[in-house]
């Protein structure tokens, strides 16, 4: 699959080249355009595979419905250009086996031979729950797109690093992390704005975006009527 | 040739354009779009073309008032802006027609008739609204989006989500339609925010112009952040 990323870095797109008969996986809603060659299936999980994302992605949305847009070119030459909710960017990581922990709302697509896991609970439940934070597992072999909410920076891991975790876009599972206090008090460290935040250790790939979207989604949400 | 001597900058995510007059010009533009000016213009707001075609440009979105800047006797430079941050282009329009979606209208030159198309059963599920503005005559249009605008070349078929459409030429023949083989999400949030699924199939010869983002995801986006009312 050939692809070029358009109009970074705030608005950023994926343009996809597809030849015949091959499938890439997006969320819903992630369709800007496309080439009349492409046939659309919608699933609410992998496809051919377990239920496992839906499960995952009822528990981020409250028990709603979510599903995935699986597009596949029935012709030669087919294009399909996607795109995220959010003012950012998207970078490509190309997975050769091993698995990337990726944030929920920047797993933007991947080719069918990533599998897709939305149980990953390696941050805790408690922790995350009401952030509107999720994460997914990508393992396999294949293209993945990730979005961000402002710029896309990659840190490659050497020893330790700390990162405010709604400002992880992904990481490879070949990094340790723990979940720590940001200042020395717990009180402190809430009273400073950051709270919790996670700490990663060892060696690997770290993408991290400029903005964090709970906080965003925080500031101007209370500004709307109340539900 | 275009008619006004302008220059758009700041692409693609915070456009703006500079529009650079003499004496006996005038430049048509939307309501807040003056970001700034020389002092030598003058500035009339007003229901250009009467009142039933602003009423015709409320419905498609855009407001009753088109205001007009004017170069009186000496030259002079009007800035004009959108309200969301993207990008802009510029079109010359040559005795043809550019249909727009809501919003998307920025400013136009003398020349430039602006009036609503009714969509009718076309535009009726798409969420979007029933009314496309047109833009017909000779002279220099600009529009916005939200986001980077791509700009395609149709020349068979094409199919665009209809949240992404900021304008096409009239050569092109459209159809509204779901997405085959998709599912349009049914919550409440986006029944509230705008049709997901729903896909605009564009078919002859002629150029789309597509934004990068779309508001209304945005919005359902924040929307589980709204405040919960307490139940006192």
């Amino acid at each position: 699959m050939q692809y070029e990323i358009l109009a970074r870095p705030a608005a950023s797109v994926a343009k996809l080249s597809l030849s015949a008969n091959e499938t890439i996986t997006c969320e819903v809603g992630a369709m800007i355009a496309m080439t009349t060659g492409i046939a659309v299936e919608t699933t609410s999980g992998k496809k051919g595979g377990s239920g496992g994302f839906m499960k995952g992605l009822k528990r981020m949305f409250a028990g709603e419905n979510y599903f995935l847009n699986h597009f596949t070119a029935q012709a030669p030459d087919q294009t399909l250009i996607i795109g995220p909710t959010m003012l950012g960017d998207i970078v490509h990581h190309d997975l050769r086996g091993g698995s990337l922990v990726v944030q929920g709302s920047s797993w933007l697509a991947s080719e069918t031979g990533v599998s897709v896991d939305a149980t990953w609970q390696g941050f805790g439940k408690a922790i995350f729950s009401g952030e509107g934070l999720f994460w997914v597992k990508c393992s396999g072999q294949g293209s993945v797109f990730l979005s961000s909410f402002g710029a896309i920076y990659e840190v490659d891991v050497e020893d330790e690093y700390i990162v405010d975790t709604g400002h992880i876009v992904a990481f490879e599972d070949t990094l340790q992390f723990r979940i720590v206090k940001a200042g020395r008090s717990l009180i402190g460290s809430f009273l400073g704005g950051e709270g919790l935040v996670c700490k990663f250790n060892g060696q690997g790939k770290l993408y991290c975006q400029s903005h964090n979207p709970p906080n965003f989604g925080k500031l101007v949400g209370p500004k709307l009527k109340p539900q | 040739m275009s008619q006004l001597d302008f220059e758009i900058s700041q692409r693609p995510d915070f456009a703006i354009v500079t529009v650079r007059m003499q004496p006996g010009e005038k430049v048509y533009s939307e309501p807040a779009a003056m970001a700034s000016m020389t002092p030598s213009l003058t500035m009339k707001a007003g229901m250009k073309g009467g009142w039933k075609k602003a009423l015709g440009r409320m419905f498609a979105g855009e407001s009753l008032i088109v205001n007009t800047f004017s170069a009186e006797t000496a030259p002079g430079e009007v800035l004009f802006a959108p309200g969301i941050p993207g990008d802009m282009m510029h079109y010359e329009l040559d005795n043809n027609s550019l249909y727009l979606q809501r919003g998307a209208f920025l400013a136009h030159s003398e020349g430039v008739e602006l009036s609503a198309k009714w969509q009718g059963a076309k535009g009726f599920f798409s969420g979007q609204g029933l009314v496309l503005l047109k833009a017909h005559g000779k002279g220099d249009l600009f529009f916005n989006s939200f986001g980077a605008i791509l700009e395609i070349d149709v020349a068979d078929e094409y199919v665009v989500d209809t949240g992404y459409i900021v304008a096409f030429e009239d050569t092109l023949d459209y159809k509204v339609v779901v997405l085959p083989g998709s599912r349009p999400t049914k919550t409440i949030k986006n029944f509230l925010f705008g049709g997901e699924g729903l896909v605009c199939r564009f078919s002859g010869q002629g150029k789309v112009w597509v934004q990068t983002r779309y508001v209304h995801p945005l919005l359902s986006w924040v929307y589980p952040f709204r405040p919960v009312k307490s139940k006192d």
